[in-house]
Protein backbone atom coordinates (compact mmCIF):
# COMPACT_ATOMS: atom_id res chain seq x y z
CA UNK A 1 0.00 0.00 0.00
CA UNK A 2 2.66 2.40 0.32
CA UNK A 3 2.55 3.73 -3.07
CA UNK A 4 -0.53 4.88 -2.33
CA UNK A 5 0.49 7.35 0.64
CA UNK A 6 -1.09 9.52 1.56
CA UNK A 7 -4.46 7.87 0.35
CA UNK A 8 -6.15 11.50 0.53
CA UNK A 9 -4.53 14.88 0.74
CA UNK A 10 -6.28 18.45 0.89
CA UNK A 11 -3.56 21.23 0.99
CA UNK A 12 -5.31 25.00 1.33
CA UNK A 13 -8.02 23.87 -1.40
CA UNK A 14 -10.82 26.47 -2.15
CA UNK A 15 -13.64 25.48 -4.63
CA UNK A 16 -15.82 27.73 -5.92
CA UNK A 17 -19.13 27.31 -7.86
CA UNK A 18 -18.92 30.89 -9.94
CA UNK A 19 -17.81 33.39 -7.60
CA UNK A 20 -19.97 31.07 -4.78
CA UNK A 21 -17.31 29.24 -1.99
CA UNK A 22 -18.23 26.11 -1.88
CA UNK A 23 -15.43 24.85 0.59
CA UNK A 24 -12.35 27.19 1.88
CA UNK A 25 -9.26 26.46 3.34
CA UNK A 26 -9.46 23.14 3.29
CA UNK A 27 -6.45 20.82 4.56
CA UNK A 28 -6.23 17.54 6.16
CA UNK A 29 -4.15 14.63 5.30
CA UNK A 30 -5.47 10.66 5.54
CA UNK A 31 -2.26 8.50 5.18
CA UNK A 32 -3.27 5.11 5.97
CA UNK A 33 -6.31 3.07 4.58
CA UNK A 34 -9.07 3.77 7.11
CA UNK A 35 -13.21 4.08 7.61
CA UNK A 36 -12.88 8.42 7.57
CA UNK A 37 -16.42 10.29 7.77
CA UNK A 38 -17.34 13.53 6.58
CA UNK A 39 -20.21 14.81 8.27
CA UNK A 40 -21.45 18.20 8.32
CA UNK A 41 -24.99 19.60 7.51
CA UNK A 42 -27.12 20.13 4.01
CA UNK A 43 -24.86 22.50 1.95
CA UNK A 44 -21.41 22.05 3.93
CA UNK A 45 -20.02 21.15 0.59
CA UNK A 46 -19.59 17.52 1.31
CA UNK A 47 -20.00 16.30 -1.96
CA UNK A 48 -18.05 19.21 -3.43
CA UNK A 49 -15.41 17.56 -1.64
CA UNK A 50 -15.95 14.18 -3.18
CA UNK A 51 -16.17 15.55 -6.77
CA UNK A 52 -12.67 17.57 -6.09
CA UNK A 53 -10.58 14.07 -4.86
CA UNK A 54 -12.07 12.60 -8.01
CA UNK A 55 -10.96 15.74 -10.12
CA UNK A 56 -14.73 16.24 -10.95
CA UNK A 57 -14.38 20.31 -9.39
CA UNK A 58 -11.20 21.68 -10.37
CA UNK A 59 -10.19 23.67 -7.09
CA UNK A 60 -9.63 27.69 -7.33
CA UNK A 61 -6.49 26.70 -5.10
CA UNK A 62 -4.52 24.24 -3.11
CA UNK A 63 -3.46 20.80 -3.98
CA UNK A 64 -5.36 17.41 -4.18
CA UNK A 65 -3.80 14.09 -3.93
CA UNK A 66 -5.14 11.24 -3.38
CA UNK A 67 -3.62 7.57 -3.32
CA UNK A 68 -0.11 9.46 -4.15
CA UNK A 69 -1.32 10.99 -7.53
CA UNK A 70 -2.20 14.78 -8.02
CA UNK A 71 -5.72 14.76 -8.82
CA UNK A 72 -5.84 17.88 -10.62
CA UNK A 73 -2.58 17.17 -13.25
CA UNK A 74 -3.84 13.08 -13.95
CA UNK A 75 -7.38 12.56 -12.66
CA UNK A 76 -7.95 9.72 -14.94
CA UNK A 77 -5.31 7.71 -13.63
CA UNK A 78 -7.08 8.62 -9.95
CA UNK A 79 -10.62 7.76 -11.00
CA UNK A 80 -9.42 4.31 -12.63
CA UNK A 81 -7.80 3.49 -8.98
CA UNK A 82 -11.43 4.38 -7.37
CA UNK A 83 -14.95 2.66 -6.16
CA UNK A 84 -17.38 5.35 -6.04
CA UNK A 85 -21.27 5.13 -4.18
CA UNK A 86 -23.56 8.29 -5.72
CA UNK A 87 -26.69 9.26 -3.60
CA UNK A 88 -29.19 7.29 -4.70
CA UNK A 89 -31.62 9.95 -5.35
CA UNK A 90 -29.18 10.99 -8.14
CA UNK A 91 -29.64 7.54 -10.24
CA UNK A 92 -32.75 6.65 -11.67
CA UNK A 93 -34.20 3.85 -9.56
CA UNK A 94 -36.57 2.67 -12.31
CA UNK A 95 -33.93 2.20 -14.86
CA UNK A 96 -33.92 -0.78 -16.91
CA UNK A 97 -30.80 -2.82 -15.01
CA UNK A 98 -30.75 -6.01 -13.72
CA UNK A 99 -29.04 -6.25 -10.27
CA UNK A 100 -26.09 -8.01 -11.98
CA UNK A 101 -26.11 -5.51 -14.75
CA UNK A 102 -24.96 -3.06 -12.29
CA UNK A 103 -22.43 -5.16 -10.28
CA UNK A 104 -20.65 -6.14 -13.72
CA UNK A 105 -20.72 -2.48 -14.41
CA UNK A 106 -18.38 -1.64 -11.68
CA UNK A 107 -15.83 -4.68 -13.15
CA UNK A 108 -16.30 -4.10 -16.57
CA UNK A 109 -14.81 0.01 -15.94
CA UNK A 110 -11.85 -1.89 -14.89
CA UNK A 111 -11.60 -3.86 -18.17
CA UNK A 112 -10.82 -3.02 -21.98
CA UNK A 113 -14.03 -1.31 -23.63
CA UNK A 114 -13.80 -3.88 -26.38
CA UNK A 115 -14.41 -7.33 -26.24
CA UNK A 116 -16.24 -9.74 -23.48
CA UNK A 117 -16.16 -10.23 -19.69
CA UNK A 118 -14.19 -13.39 -18.50
CA UNK A 119 -15.78 -15.80 -16.04
CA UNK A 120 -13.28 -14.64 -13.57
CA UNK A 121 -14.84 -11.06 -13.81
CA UNK A 122 -18.70 -12.49 -13.46
CA UNK A 123 -16.88 -14.32 -10.10
CA UNK A 124 -14.97 -11.01 -8.43
CA UNK A 125 -18.91 -9.43 -9.61
CA UNK A 126 -20.83 -12.41 -7.79
CA UNK A 127 -18.27 -11.99 -4.92
CA UNK A 128 -18.82 -8.61 -4.22
CA UNK A 129 -22.64 -8.85 -4.34
CA UNK A 130 -22.25 -11.85 -1.06
CA UNK A 131 -20.04 -9.55 0.35
CA UNK A 132 -23.07 -7.13 0.92
CA UNK A 133 -25.39 -10.44 1.54
CA UNK A 134 -27.37 -10.38 -1.57
CA UNK A 135 -26.07 -12.66 -3.84
CA UNK A 136 -30.03 -14.59 -3.96
CA UNK A 137 -30.51 -10.68 -5.96
CA UNK A 138 -28.48 -11.74 -8.94
CA UNK A 139 -31.35 -12.01 -11.41
CA UNK A 140 -33.52 -9.46 -9.42
CA UNK A 141 -34.44 -6.34 -11.66
CA UNK A 142 -32.87 -3.26 -9.70
CA UNK A 143 -36.07 -1.58 -9.79
CA UNK A 144 -37.72 -3.92 -7.68
CA UNK A 145 -35.26 -3.59 -4.78
CA UNK A 146 -35.78 -1.69 -1.02
CA UNK A 147 -34.23 1.69 -0.92
CA UNK A 148 -31.75 -0.05 1.38
CA UNK A 149 -31.07 -3.30 -1.06
CA UNK A 150 -30.32 -1.16 -3.61
CA UNK A 151 -27.60 0.97 -1.46
CA UNK A 152 -26.11 -2.42 -1.00
CA UNK A 153 -25.95 -3.29 -4.40
CA UNK A 154 -23.87 0.06 -5.37
CA UNK A 155 -21.64 -0.60 -2.83
CA UNK A 156 -21.31 -3.96 -4.14
CA UNK A 157 -20.62 -2.80 -7.47
CA UNK A 158 -18.13 -0.44 -6.56
CA UNK A 159 -16.67 -3.31 -4.23
CA UNK A 160 -16.40 -5.12 -7.99
CA UNK A 161 -13.94 -3.07 -9.38
CA UNK A 162 -11.67 -3.48 -6.43
CA UNK A 163 -10.42 -0.46 -5.84
CA UNK A 164 -8.11 1.13 -3.69
CA UNK A 165 -9.96 3.54 -2.11
CA UNK A 166 -14.15 3.84 -2.23
CA UNK A 167 -15.85 6.71 -2.10
CA UNK A 168 -19.30 7.06 -0.56
CA UNK A 169 -21.71 9.64 -0.94
CA UNK A 170 -24.40 9.38 1.67
CA UNK A 171 -24.69 5.75 1.46
CA UNK A 172 -27.09 5.44 4.64
CA UNK A 173 -29.72 8.86 3.81
CA UNK A 174 -33.35 6.93 2.91
CA UNK A 175 -32.01 3.61 4.35
CA UNK A 176 -34.01 1.64 7.24
CA UNK A 177 -31.82 1.10 10.24
CA UNK A 178 -31.05 -2.62 9.91
CA UNK A 179 -29.48 -1.67 6.65
CA UNK A 180 -27.69 1.46 8.08
CA UNK A 181 -25.78 -1.07 10.60
CA UNK A 182 -24.56 -3.78 7.69
CA UNK A 183 -23.61 -1.04 5.25
CA UNK A 184 -21.79 0.83 8.25
CA UNK A 185 -20.09 -2.27 9.86
CA UNK A 186 -18.78 -3.99 6.13
CA UNK A 187 -17.40 -0.39 5.26
CA UNK A 188 -15.41 -1.06 8.68
CA UNK A 189 -14.94 -4.40 7.46
CA UNK A 190 -13.34 -2.80 4.44
CA UNK A 191 -11.06 -0.49 6.01
CA UNK A 192 -9.58 -2.97 8.20
CA UNK A 193 -8.63 -5.21 4.86
CA UNK A 194 -6.79 -2.62 3.51
CA UNK A 195 -9.03 -0.74 1.46
CA UNK A 196 -9.97 3.02 2.15
CA UNK A 197 -13.04 4.38 2.77
CA UNK A 198 -14.38 8.16 2.58
CA UNK A 199 -17.86 7.71 3.54
CA UNK A 200 -20.31 11.54 3.47
CA UNK A 201 -22.90 11.90 5.43
CA UNK A 202 -25.08 14.10 7.51
CA UNK A 203 -26.10 12.03 10.40
CA UNK A 204 -22.83 11.50 13.12
CA UNK A 205 -24.41 8.85 15.05
CA UNK A 206 -24.47 5.54 13.08
CA UNK A 207 -20.68 5.95 12.51
CA UNK A 208 -19.71 7.00 15.73
CA UNK A 209 -18.80 3.45 16.72
CA UNK A 210 -17.56 2.51 13.76
CA UNK A 211 -15.59 5.20 12.07
CA UNK A 212 -11.76 5.79 12.94
CA UNK A 213 -11.74 9.58 11.78
CA UNK A 214 -14.05 12.17 11.73
CA UNK A 215 -13.75 14.91 9.49
CA UNK A 216 -16.93 17.94 10.72
CA UNK A 217 -17.41 20.28 7.59
CA UNK A 218 -19.31 23.20 6.92
CA UNK A 219 -17.53 24.95 3.87
CA UNK A 220 -14.19 25.09 6.29
CA UNK A 221 -13.16 22.45 7.96
CA UNK A 222 -14.15 22.79 11.45
CA UNK A 223 -12.04 19.18 13.12
CA UNK A 224 -10.51 16.25 11.94
CA UNK A 225 -9.64 13.74 14.45
CA UNK A 226 -10.83 10.33 15.97
CA UNK A 227 -14.65 10.55 16.60
CA UNK A 228 -14.35 10.40 20.43
CA UNK A 229 -12.05 13.64 20.10
CA UNK A 230 -14.86 15.78 18.25
CA UNK A 231 -17.75 14.44 20.40
CA UNK A 232 -17.84 18.41 21.47
CA UNK A 233 -21.19 20.10 21.84
CA UNK A 234 -18.98 23.78 20.55
CA UNK A 235 -17.49 21.67 17.65
CA UNK A 236 -20.68 19.86 16.54
CA UNK A 237 -22.76 22.93 17.08
CA UNK A 238 -20.13 24.97 14.95
CA UNK A 239 -20.77 22.66 12.26
CA UNK A 240 -24.34 22.39 12.29
CA UNK A 241 -25.02 26.29 12.56
CA UNK A 242 -27.45 25.21 15.36
CA UNK A 243 -27.55 24.50 18.98
CA UNK A 244 -25.83 20.86 19.36
CA UNK A 245 -26.00 18.11 22.81
CA UNK A 246 -24.28 15.19 22.84
CA UNK A 247 -25.58 12.05 25.68
CA UNK A 248 -23.28 9.69 27.06
CA UNK A 249 -25.05 6.40 28.15
CA UNK A 250 -22.62 4.09 28.91
CA UNK A 251 -20.23 3.52 26.42
CA UNK A 252 -22.77 4.60 23.95
CA UNK A 253 -22.95 8.78 22.03
CA UNK A 254 -25.58 9.93 20.89
CA UNK A 255 -25.56 13.40 19.48
CA UNK A 256 -28.69 15.23 19.17
CA UNK A 257 -29.43 18.39 17.31
CA UNK A 258 -32.75 20.73 18.06
CA UNK A 259 -35.50 18.39 17.31
CA UNK A 260 -33.64 15.64 15.82
CA UNK A 261 -30.29 13.97 15.13
CA UNK A 262 -27.25 15.22 13.97
CA UNK B 1 -45.22 -7.38 -66.05
CA UNK B 2 -46.91 -4.24 -64.10
CA UNK B 3 -47.66 -6.86 -60.58
CA UNK B 4 -43.80 -7.81 -60.82
CA UNK B 5 -43.18 -4.27 -61.08
CA UNK B 6 -45.36 -3.92 -58.69
CA UNK B 7 -43.89 -6.54 -55.86
CA UNK B 8 -40.27 -5.52 -56.31
CA UNK B 9 -41.33 -1.72 -55.38
CA UNK B 10 -43.07 -2.84 -52.74
CA UNK B 11 -40.28 -5.43 -51.56
CA UNK B 12 -37.91 -2.63 -51.44
CA UNK B 13 -40.34 -0.40 -49.68
CA UNK B 14 -40.41 -2.79 -47.12
CA UNK B 15 -37.04 -3.53 -46.67
CA UNK B 16 -36.57 0.36 -46.65
CA UNK B 17 -39.27 0.34 -43.79
CA UNK B 18 -37.94 -2.42 -41.31
CA UNK B 19 -34.18 -1.50 -41.46
CA UNK B 20 -34.96 2.07 -40.99
CA UNK B 21 -37.10 0.57 -37.90
CA UNK B 22 -34.56 -1.86 -36.64
CA UNK B 23 -31.92 1.09 -36.62
CA UNK B 24 -33.58 3.49 -35.25
CA UNK B 25 -34.53 0.83 -32.30
CA UNK B 26 -31.02 0.39 -31.61
CA UNK B 27 -29.88 4.24 -31.47
CA UNK B 28 -32.70 5.58 -29.70
CA UNK B 29 -32.61 2.91 -26.78
CA UNK B 30 -29.23 5.14 -26.09
CA UNK B 31 -30.81 8.43 -26.66
CA UNK B 32 -34.20 7.27 -24.41
CA UNK B 33 -31.99 5.71 -21.87
CA UNK B 34 -29.47 8.59 -21.44
CA UNK B 35 -32.57 10.97 -21.56
CA UNK B 36 -31.39 12.76 -25.32
CA UNK B 37 -34.82 12.09 -26.91
CA UNK B 38 -35.13 15.94 -27.52
CA UNK B 39 -31.88 16.04 -29.35
CA UNK B 40 -33.04 13.00 -31.82
CA UNK B 41 -36.04 15.37 -32.35
CA UNK B 42 -33.84 18.48 -32.87
CA UNK B 43 -31.19 16.66 -35.35
CA UNK B 44 -33.84 15.80 -37.37
CA UNK B 45 -35.35 18.86 -37.85
CA UNK B 46 -31.96 19.99 -38.68
CA UNK B 47 -31.83 17.60 -41.04
CA UNK B 48 -34.92 18.50 -42.86
CA UNK B 49 -34.10 22.44 -43.02
CA UNK B 50 -30.52 21.48 -43.95
CA UNK B 51 -31.99 19.26 -47.05
CA UNK B 52 -34.02 21.92 -48.26
CA UNK B 53 -31.93 24.84 -47.92
CA UNK B 54 -29.50 22.78 -50.02
CA UNK B 55 -31.89 21.82 -52.86
CA UNK B 56 -32.79 25.32 -53.02
CA UNK B 57 -29.22 26.49 -53.26
CA UNK B 58 -28.32 23.59 -55.71
CA UNK B 59 -26.27 21.85 -53.00
CA UNK B 60 -26.39 18.07 -52.85
CA UNK B 61 -29.51 17.51 -50.43
CA UNK B 62 -27.92 15.16 -48.37
CA UNK B 63 -24.75 17.34 -47.83
CA UNK B 64 -26.78 20.10 -46.68
CA UNK B 65 -28.32 18.02 -44.39
CA UNK B 66 -25.35 16.15 -42.58
CA UNK B 67 -23.46 19.15 -41.92
CA UNK B 68 -25.95 20.90 -39.54
CA UNK B 69 -26.90 17.76 -38.23
CA UNK B 70 -23.39 16.95 -37.18
CA UNK B 71 -22.67 20.41 -36.04
CA UNK B 72 -25.66 20.05 -33.76
CA UNK B 73 -24.88 17.01 -32.24
CA UNK B 74 -21.45 18.38 -31.12
CA UNK B 75 -23.19 21.46 -29.67
CA UNK B 76 -26.05 19.90 -28.21
CA UNK B 77 -23.46 17.03 -26.09
CA UNK B 78 -20.81 19.77 -25.80
CA UNK B 79 -23.73 22.38 -23.90
CA UNK B 80 -24.90 19.41 -21.89
CA UNK B 81 -21.64 19.30 -20.65
CA UNK B 82 -20.20 22.70 -20.27
CA UNK B 83 -23.33 24.70 -19.68
CA UNK B 84 -25.26 22.33 -17.77
CA UNK B 85 -29.08 23.37 -18.08
CA UNK B 86 -28.91 25.33 -21.14
CA UNK B 87 -28.78 22.18 -23.56
CA UNK B 88 -32.77 21.77 -23.70
CA UNK B 89 -32.68 25.06 -24.58
CA UNK B 90 -30.14 24.94 -27.27
CA UNK B 91 -32.13 22.16 -28.85
CA UNK B 92 -35.47 23.79 -28.87
CA UNK B 93 -33.85 26.64 -30.02
CA UNK B 94 -32.63 24.64 -32.87
CA UNK B 95 -35.83 23.34 -33.99
CA UNK B 96 -37.41 26.73 -34.27
CA UNK B 97 -34.57 28.16 -36.19
CA UNK B 98 -34.81 25.00 -38.37
CA UNK B 99 -38.55 25.14 -39.26
CA UNK B 100 -37.82 28.90 -40.00
CA UNK B 101 -34.88 28.17 -42.18
CA UNK B 102 -37.00 26.18 -44.10
CA UNK B 103 -39.94 28.13 -44.24
CA UNK B 104 -38.04 30.69 -45.58
CA UNK B 105 -36.33 28.54 -48.40
CA UNK B 106 -39.77 27.58 -49.19
CA UNK B 107 -41.10 30.87 -49.83
CA UNK B 108 -38.51 31.27 -52.92
CA UNK B 109 -40.47 29.01 -55.28
CA UNK B 110 -44.13 26.94 -55.02
CA UNK B 111 -42.16 24.61 -56.85
CA UNK B 112 -40.11 23.78 -53.30
CA UNK B 113 -43.29 22.67 -51.59
CA UNK B 114 -43.26 19.31 -53.25
CA UNK B 115 -39.90 18.50 -52.16
CA UNK B 116 -40.17 19.70 -48.78
CA UNK B 117 -43.40 17.21 -48.24
CA UNK B 118 -41.66 14.28 -49.52
CA UNK B 119 -38.50 15.32 -46.92
CA UNK B 120 -41.28 15.66 -44.30
CA UNK B 121 -43.27 12.55 -44.77
CA UNK B 122 -40.88 10.71 -46.96
CA UNK B 123 -41.66 8.50 -50.04
CA UNK B 124 -41.20 4.84 -49.13
CA UNK B 125 -42.68 3.35 -52.05
CA UNK B 126 -40.91 5.64 -54.49
CA UNK B 127 -37.14 4.76 -53.15
CA UNK B 128 -34.99 4.19 -55.17
CA UNK B 129 -31.98 1.24 -55.49
CA UNK B 130 -29.61 3.64 -53.88
CA UNK B 131 -30.92 4.90 -51.58
CA UNK B 132 -32.28 1.65 -49.98
CA UNK B 133 -28.16 0.29 -50.50
CA UNK B 134 -26.87 3.62 -48.65
CA UNK B 135 -29.57 2.63 -46.02
CA UNK B 136 -28.51 -0.73 -45.47
CA UNK B 137 -24.90 0.27 -45.75
CA UNK B 138 -24.82 2.99 -42.92
CA UNK B 139 -27.06 0.89 -40.56
CA UNK B 140 -24.54 -1.73 -41.32
CA UNK B 141 -22.42 0.84 -40.02
CA UNK B 142 -23.78 1.89 -37.29
CA UNK B 143 -25.02 -1.71 -36.21
CA UNK B 144 -21.02 -2.51 -35.86
CA UNK B 145 -20.37 0.65 -33.69
CA UNK B 146 -22.94 -0.11 -31.09
CA UNK B 147 -21.85 -3.80 -31.25
CA UNK B 148 -17.44 -2.52 -30.41
CA UNK B 149 -18.40 -0.13 -28.28
CA UNK B 150 -21.57 -1.46 -26.28
CA UNK B 151 -20.12 -1.66 -23.03
CA UNK B 152 -19.41 2.08 -23.04
CA UNK B 153 -22.39 3.24 -24.89
CA UNK B 154 -24.44 1.24 -21.97
CA UNK B 155 -22.84 2.13 -19.11
CA UNK B 156 -22.23 6.19 -19.63
CA UNK B 157 -26.40 5.70 -20.99
CA UNK B 158 -27.15 3.53 -17.71
CA UNK B 159 -25.31 5.76 -14.89
CA UNK B 160 -22.99 8.37 -16.10
CA UNK B 161 -21.86 10.29 -13.34
CA UNK B 162 -20.70 6.64 -11.33
CA UNK B 163 -19.20 5.78 -15.01
CA UNK B 164 -17.28 8.89 -14.83
CA UNK B 165 -16.13 9.13 -11.86
CA UNK B 166 -14.48 5.31 -12.26
CA UNK B 167 -12.62 6.34 -15.41
CA UNK B 168 -15.35 6.18 -18.49
CA UNK B 169 -14.74 9.41 -21.08
CA UNK B 170 -18.77 9.53 -20.81
CA UNK B 171 -18.22 13.02 -22.62
CA UNK B 172 -16.83 10.66 -25.32
CA UNK B 173 -19.91 8.43 -25.97
CA UNK B 174 -22.04 11.41 -25.87
CA UNK B 175 -20.49 12.96 -28.36
CA UNK B 176 -20.53 9.25 -30.40
CA UNK B 177 -24.50 8.82 -29.71
CA UNK B 178 -24.82 12.12 -31.34
CA UNK B 179 -23.33 11.27 -34.64
CA UNK B 180 -24.64 7.98 -35.14
CA UNK B 181 -28.27 10.02 -34.52
CA UNK B 182 -27.39 12.53 -37.12
CA UNK B 183 -26.34 9.87 -39.36
CA UNK B 184 -28.77 7.56 -39.28
CA UNK B 185 -31.36 10.33 -39.79
CA UNK B 186 -30.12 11.72 -42.92
CA UNK B 187 -30.40 9.00 -44.84
CA UNK B 188 -33.37 8.35 -43.16
CA UNK B 189 -35.24 11.29 -44.32
CA UNK B 190 -34.72 10.75 -47.84
CA UNK B 191 -36.50 7.12 -47.34
CA UNK B 192 -39.25 7.42 -44.45
CA UNK B 193 -39.50 11.19 -43.86
CA UNK B 194 -38.60 13.77 -40.59
CA UNK B 195 -41.91 12.87 -39.30
CA UNK B 196 -41.25 8.90 -38.97
CA UNK B 197 -36.89 9.73 -38.91
CA UNK B 198 -37.82 10.96 -34.87
CA UNK B 199 -41.08 8.52 -34.56
CA UNK B 200 -39.14 5.64 -35.27
CA UNK B 201 -35.34 6.96 -32.51
CA UNK B 202 -37.96 7.86 -29.77
CA UNK B 203 -41.30 6.13 -29.81
CA UNK B 204 -40.36 2.26 -30.11
CA UNK B 205 -37.62 3.02 -27.57
CA UNK B 206 -39.30 5.27 -25.15
CA UNK B 207 -42.14 2.31 -24.98
CA UNK B 208 -39.79 -0.24 -24.50
CA UNK B 209 -38.03 1.64 -21.50
CA UNK B 210 -41.75 1.08 -19.45
CA UNK B 211 -41.72 -2.57 -19.87
CA UNK B 212 -37.90 -3.79 -19.63
CA UNK B 213 -35.91 -4.56 -17.03
CA UNK B 214 -32.48 -4.53 -18.76
CA UNK B 215 -30.69 -2.45 -21.36
CA UNK B 216 -30.74 -5.90 -23.34
CA UNK B 217 -34.61 -6.47 -22.62
CA UNK B 218 -35.22 -2.73 -23.27
CA UNK B 219 -32.91 -2.89 -26.90
CA UNK B 220 -34.83 -6.41 -28.02
CA UNK B 221 -38.10 -4.75 -27.28
CA UNK B 222 -37.98 -1.68 -28.91
CA UNK B 223 -36.60 -3.45 -31.96
CA UNK B 224 -39.71 -5.69 -31.52
CA UNK B 225 -42.33 -3.18 -31.49
CA UNK B 226 -40.81 -0.88 -34.46
CA UNK B 227 -40.90 -4.15 -36.53
CA UNK B 228 -44.45 -4.45 -35.36
CA UNK B 229 -45.14 -0.70 -36.36
CA UNK B 230 -43.43 -0.78 -39.80
CA UNK B 231 -45.02 -4.17 -40.75
CA UNK B 232 -48.88 -3.05 -39.09
CA UNK B 233 -48.16 0.04 -40.72
CA UNK B 234 -46.88 -0.44 -43.98
CA UNK B 235 -49.72 -3.08 -44.58
CA UNK B 236 -52.35 -1.03 -43.23
CA UNK B 237 -51.27 1.75 -45.47
CA UNK B 238 -51.05 -0.36 -49.18
CA UNK B 239 -54.88 -1.68 -47.98
CA UNK B 240 -56.34 1.70 -47.22
CA UNK B 241 -53.64 3.93 -49.87
CA UNK B 242 -52.65 5.81 -47.28
CA UNK B 243 -49.08 7.22 -47.04
CA UNK B 244 -47.18 4.57 -45.90
CA UNK B 245 -44.84 6.69 -43.04
CA UNK B 246 -47.66 8.71 -41.50
CA UNK B 247 -49.59 5.01 -40.95
CA UNK B 248 -46.28 3.60 -39.28
CA UNK B 249 -45.97 7.07 -37.50
CA UNK B 250 -49.19 6.39 -36.06
CA UNK B 251 -49.08 3.00 -35.14
CA UNK B 252 -45.28 3.61 -33.39
CA UNK B 253 -46.75 6.17 -31.66
CA UNK B 254 -49.96 4.77 -30.36
CA UNK B 255 -48.36 1.32 -29.45
CA UNK B 256 -45.96 4.06 -26.80
CA UNK B 257 -49.26 5.56 -25.55
CA UNK B 258 -50.54 2.03 -24.42
CA UNK B 259 -47.22 1.34 -22.82
CA UNK B 260 -47.48 4.33 -21.41
CA UNK B 261 -50.89 4.27 -20.06
CA UNK B 262 -50.16 0.53 -19.11
CA UNK B 263 -47.12 0.58 -18.06
CA UNK B 264 -46.03 -2.05 -15.35
CA UNK B 265 -43.11 0.10 -13.81
CA UNK B 266 -45.85 2.80 -12.92
CA UNK B 267 -48.17 -0.56 -12.07
CA UNK B 268 -51.02 1.10 -14.28
CA UNK B 269 -51.52 4.14 -11.99
CA UNK B 270 -51.97 6.78 -14.48
CA UNK B 271 -55.02 5.09 -15.96
CA UNK B 272 -56.39 3.65 -13.05
CA UNK B 273 -56.47 7.57 -11.80
CA UNK B 274 -57.44 8.57 -14.85
CA UNK B 275 -60.72 6.83 -14.66
CA UNK B 276 -61.02 7.76 -10.91
CA UNK B 277 -60.63 11.39 -12.30
CA UNK B 278 -57.52 11.46 -9.93
CA UNK B 279 -55.39 11.66 -12.90
CA UNK B 280 -53.42 15.27 -12.50
CA UNK B 281 -50.89 14.18 -15.70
Amino acid sequence: MTAYRPLMEFAEVEVRYQAEPALMDISFRIEEPAFTVVVGPNGAGKTTLLKTALGLVKPARGRVVVLGVDVVKDPWRVRRMIGYVPQRERIDQTMPALVKDIVLMGRALRRPLIGRLSEEDVEAALRALERVGLSNLWDAPFAHLSGGQQQRVLIARALAAEPKLLLLDEPLSGVDAASQEVIVRLLADLARSGVGVVMVSHDLNPVLDYADYVLLLNRRLIAFGRPAELLEPDLLSKTYGKDVKVFRMGTQCFVISGDSHA
Amino acid sequence: MLELLTSHILARALTAALTASVVSALVGTFLVLRRLSSMGAAIAHMCFAGAIAAYVAGVNPMVGALVPSLLLALAASYARRKREGQSEAILAAAIGISSAVAALALSFSREYSAVAFSYLVGDVLGVSEDEVSLLIAVSALITAIVALLYRGLKYSALDPETAEAMGLRVSLFEYLLGVLAALLLVVEIRVVGMILAQVYLVAPAAAAWEIAHSVEGMMALAIALSLISAVAGFSTSIALDLPTSAVIGVVAATIYAITLTLSPKRRGRCLLAFLRRECKV
